[in-house]
């Protein structure tokens, strides 16, 4: 039946992983021999990246014969993901024990694995690179309830808002005077929808984890064992949200939004502001030409004083067989020089100290894509990576279905993250 | 009456099992069934199994269960989603069933008679259903946007915006006009198979009758082709309470606001998937759909055994 | 010419000309949306593909975004992937869903009821449910990472094999009454009479057959590593950049992946047309 389906591609359609689970293969302290890693460089290390071979094979090439050079008796394969099913794969392969050496995870990623014991504890592995990267984006690789540090920092993304200069001037705002407050924000989105007769939303998206981090919601407790947002902070936030659905400030589709679908909600300018990063303004030009004409950039809003972020990560696999030389790639991919060399190849930010401190991330040079690159630099230095890492699929869409009850007021703001957090905790209890 | 006993003659359906033919060796029916038993036993049956037992524990993607007993089923009775997700598979059953049965056929008769340029129709006709889910998502979402060609026109018309991807009622409806539409060519050439076994001599025949075609449609093309409109409506029946594609596409990965629209094999997705998964709950989802399924498929094609009667 | 003669065929006239005009809705009802995705793929860079009222004629039509399809990906190779895996998914399910359809419609034994009501279970089984545990069997069997692994778990679709026996329960019993008394075999009769007599259903299997593994998206993934290997709707997917989506890319990429699809349909479809008539009772 699979062949007819007309069900299971793409995009979407993920396995519900059923059977068979790990053999006995890994406690879960199964990653924590620190000699492991000790011993010869040498062997054929199998390294998987996430949809990176299209753009960046040159890129890719040229760091593997390198490392080649450096350690004769070492081999690199590489093999590369497309974008859609990354973590169906990731369960496939881990489920039936063919994981590659080293991985390219996303912290979300690595925590269930390393909580399998299925990847190495690079802290105890070699802890003595710890010094070499942003404190910030090593500890984003720290696991709650899990004593070490799971993969190797590697590149991070944050982003400014972008909105559309033309719909302020509209609605009667200031262009050039973006809100810097969430009062402002409110404020203004509500302005924005009163003077366009509900046409033009100032957001595409109902609050997610994120936002509540940025507005200062403490999200868990210290030691990460319980979710917290259904704290006063929290209730405030979903308050002012219920104001900006009611009246038409945020998108009507906005309880259904997905980050595609909230970009081209701004791209055909019916929304006047979104989040995006560097790499969007290349679309913006190519795309949708009007709206470049009149884009605007500024920080995201937060009352924390901290962007958020985002980080990739790259893990070795606790059950490899060649761990010293997986170790040793895996470090030498996500070294400055090399992580250095990556950030100019595409907009993102490398994890390394001292790397945004180079005068590429700081010079600014009167273009807009420049602009956009110095500030984010300038932010990742204290930015942090809101989404607690044991927040599950399952969990955000408990989350998200909260929201969007409360939103639409068939619950008060307080009673949806109440039961928001009871299930989250139970989901994290049983997991 | 008696052009009915005529198609009915020429139609058989079930001849061999009436009449049997027996003479083979004892062994040859199941040489003849041995491949396709063995894959689907091996690659579909199987595996099963592991779901009916996981669907008995507390089974994570990554992590081994324990046995829970039915503690799984039971969540499931209490489980707002559940119910949600129960009644929308319902509900899309019953409305994507009908018009999958009827047009179709009327497609299959309109595309049947050879006129020039005919090949062109036929294929422009089946290219949703050969277009990747995804793809229509894509342009289906862009149709029916509150900014969307539709709503443009609507506007235009006078009728005002309608909120077909923010309405969770008109999400799902949404959702089964989009199942519809890319079902027609789907179950087209399963009629069209069939059609091409009714002898044209009836429908002559019935022409000089002086009957019009209305009558020739009920009189001869149903009775004649009436096994295949079972078959059609037992497999879109199935196919209806296991949607997900379009659900998920245009009503988003949560099913709707609040998971209003969600349906039960999105309930199987979002509880499995990932590596966090619950794949204890996810089973027990899967189980229940696959019993329901089976009572809907065995139901339709017994209801049609009763009626042969 | 009598007045009746004419008058009939000024009502055949206007019959074919409604006959065109329904054919034309149903046409703009099943085509017109995609045209937005060709449209798409055919505009030039610069051009607003997001401005409203939206404009379905590029202003600077180019082929340059399929150019770029071919410069990113290995669209070829991975087309020739698929072909593969598609051409045997053809012919397993072809050959085995006949041969099981041909015994459970025309055979009389013990178990036969059972047979129809497994492979109806197995139509059944939630495919997503078991996906882990078809990988696992393949790992075991030494599949994984191979096109015959991608292939194997549908190669016999039971929804193919219940479409078969529903076309041979419906050859009338004097078809095989014939060669039955001229003492053919069971596989004489199979391939002599009765497979002659189902082509249109069989047809109707093969362009299902050669859909669903052309159109299968995630079973491929996960079986398959190296991108040498990989199929065109995995392949495709690396248009979705990591960091920018370029929606020509994905517009250009998605017309490709359908043309195939109707080059097949379009060779194919006079077979469905073709039934008992043409088959083994009267010729």
């Amino acid at each position: 039946m699979r062949r007819h389906s007309r069900r299971t591609p793409a995009a979407t359609a993920a396995l519900a992983a059923s059977a068979l689970l790990l053999s006995a293969c890994g406690a879960p302290d199964g990653g924590g021999d620190s000699d492991s890693a000790a011993g010869k460089v040498e062997g054929q290390v199998t390294f998987q990246t996430w949809n990176l071979k299209a753009r960046f094979q040159k890129y890719f090439d040229g760091v593997i014969a390198e490392f080649e050079k450096k350690y004769p008796g070492t081999k690199v394969k590489w093999i590369d993901q497309p974008a859609e099913g990354y973590p169906q794969k990731l369960s496939a392969d881990a489920a039936a024990g063919t994981l590659p050496d080293v991985v390219n995870v996303s912290p979300d990623l690595a925590y269930p694995l390393a909580k399998a014991g299925l990847a190495l504890d690079i802290g105890a592995a070699a802890g003595k690179y710890r010094g070499e990267y942003l404190d910030g984006a090593w500890r984003s690789q720290q696991m709650p309830g899990l004593s070490g540090v799971y993969a190797f920092p590697w590149y991070l993304n944050t982003g400014p808002m972008f909105y559309n200069k033309d719909l302020f001037r509209k609605a009667g705002l200031d262009p050039a005077k973006p809100p810097t407050t969430y009062d402002r924000l409110f404020a203004d989105a509500l302005t924005m929808a009163r003077k366009s007769d509900r046409r033009i939303a100032m957001l595409a998206g109902a609050p997610s984890i994120e936002d509540f981090g940025r507005y200062g919601v403490r999200l868990m407790d210290a030691r990460g064992t319980e979710f917290t947002f259904n704290e006063p902070k929290g209730v405030e936030l979903l308050t002012h949200y219920r104001q900006l659905y009611a009246a038409g400030a945020l998108d009507a589709q906005a309880l259904t939004a997905v980050a595609e679908s909230a970009g081209r909600k701004f791209q055909q300018q019916s929304v006047a502001m979104n989040p995006g990063s560097a790499l969007d303004l290349e679309n913006f030009k190519r795309d949708a030409p009007g709206l470049y004409e009149n884009i605007g950039i500024t920080d995201a809003v937060n009352n924390t004083g901290k962007a958020n972020m985002y980080v990739q990560g790259l893990m070795v696999s606790a059950d490899s067989k060649v761990k010293p030389a997986a170790v040793a790639f895996a470090h030498f991919v996500t070294d400055r020089r090399h992580q250095m060399a990556f950030a100019k190849q595409v907009a993102v930010f490398p994890s390394t100290k001292g790397s945004l401190d180079d005068p590429y991330f700081t010079k600014e040079d009167g273009t807009d894509a420049t602009r956009v690159r110095v500030a984010a630099a300038k932010s990742l230095k204290t930015a942090v990576n809101y989404t607690p890492v044991v927040l599950s699929d399952q969990m955000k869409t408990v989350l998200r279905n909260a929201v969007a009850r409360a939103l639409q007021g068939k619950q008060s703001p307080q009673e949806a993250l109440d039961s928001a957090v009871a299930e989250c905790n139970r989901l994290l209890k049983t997991g | 009456m008696g052009m009915r006993n005529a198609a009915a003659a020429v139609a058989p359906r079930d001849s061999g099992r009436r009449r049997g033919i027996r003479t083979h060796l004892p062994t040859s029916p199941w040489l003849f069934l041995a491949p396709g038993l063995l894959v689907v036993g091996g690659f579909s049956l199987y595996p099963f199994l592991s779901t009916v037992a996981h669907s008995f524990t507390d089974a994570r993607t990554l992590r081994a269960g324990r046995f829970t007993g039915g503690a799984n089923y039971q969540e499931m009775l209490h489980d707002p989603m559940f119910w949600t997700g129960l009644r929308n598979s319902v509900l899309y059953v019953l409305g994507v069933v009908p018009p999958l049965v009827v047009l179709p056929l009327l497609l299959a008769l309109l595309v049947r008679r050879s006129v020039p340029g005919i090949a062109f129709f036929r294929a422009a006709f089946y290219l949703p259903v050969v277009a990747s889910v995804v793809v229509v998502g894509l342009i289906w979402v862009w149709l029916l946007d509150d900014r969307g060609l539709i709503n443009a026109l609507l506007e235009v018309l006078g009728f005002g915006r309608a909120g077909f991807l923010s309405d969770p009622w008109l999400l799902l409806l949404s959702a089964m006009a989009v199942t519809v539409w890319k079902g027609l060519g789907y179950y087209m050439i399963i009629y069209l198979a069939a059609l091409a076994q009714v002898p044209r001599e009836l429908h002559e025949a019935c022409a000089v009758d002086g009957a019009g075609p209305v009558r020739r449609f009920l009189t001869v093309t149903v009775p004649a082709v009436r096994a295949t409109m079972v078959l059609v409506a037992a497999l879109s029946a199935v196919n209806a309470f296991k949607v997900f594609s379009e659900v998920y596409l245009m009503a988003g990965a949560a099913g709707g606001p609040g998971g209003e629209d969600t349906t039960l094999v999105m309930l199987v997705q979002q509880a499995g998937t990932g590596l966090s998964g619950r794949v204890g709950y996810a089973s027990a989802l899967s189980v229940v759909v696959f019993v329901l399924t089976l009572g809907l498929m065995l139901s339709v094609l017994r209801a049609n055994r009763g009626e042969d009667r | 010419m009598t007045g009746a003669a004419g008058r009939r065929r000024r009502a055949a006239g206007w019959s074919l000309a409604a006959r065109y005009l329904l054919l034309l809705a149903v046409l703009a009802l099943t085509v017109g949306p995609f045209l937005w995705q060709l449209s798409t793929s055919l505009k030039g860079p610069g051009e607003d593909i997001y401005r409203f009222p939206p404009s379905l004629l590029p202003h600077h039509p180019t082929l340059a975004n399929y150019a770029e399809v071919a410069r990113v990906i290995p669209v070829w190779d991975f087309a020739l992937n698929s072909l593969k895996v598609a051409a045997a998914n053809v012919l397993t399910n072809c050959a085995g869903a006949a041969l099981a359809g041909y015994a459970l419609a025309r055979l009389r034994f013990r178990g036969r009821r059972v047979a129809v009501v497994v492979f109806i279970m197995a139509m059944l089984v939630p495919v997503e449910s078991i996906m882990i545990a078809q990988f696992m069997t393949l790992r075991q069997l030494q599949l994984h990472n191979t096109l015959l692994g991608v292939v194997l778990p549908g190669c016999i679709g039971a929804m193919n094999v219940l479409l078969m026996r529903n076309a041979f329960a419906a050859l009338p019993y004097e078809v095989e009454e014939a060669a039955f008394v001229d003492g053919a075999s069971a596989w004489q009769r199979f391939v002599r009479i009765a497979l002659p007599s189902v082509k249109g259903t069989l047809a109707v299997v093969a362009v299902f057959a050669f859909m669903g593994a052309w159109d299968d998206f995630l079973w491929p993934l996960i079986v398959l590593n190296d991108q040498s290997k990989f199929t065109l709707t995995v392949g495709l997917n690396y248009l979705h950049g990591t960091f920018a989506d370029n929606q020509r890319l994905v517009a250009a990429g998605s017309v490709i992946a359908v043309l195939p699809l109707i080059v097949l349909f379009a060779g194919l479809q006079r077979y469905f047309f073709r039934g008992v008539g043409e088959g083994a009772v009267k010729g």
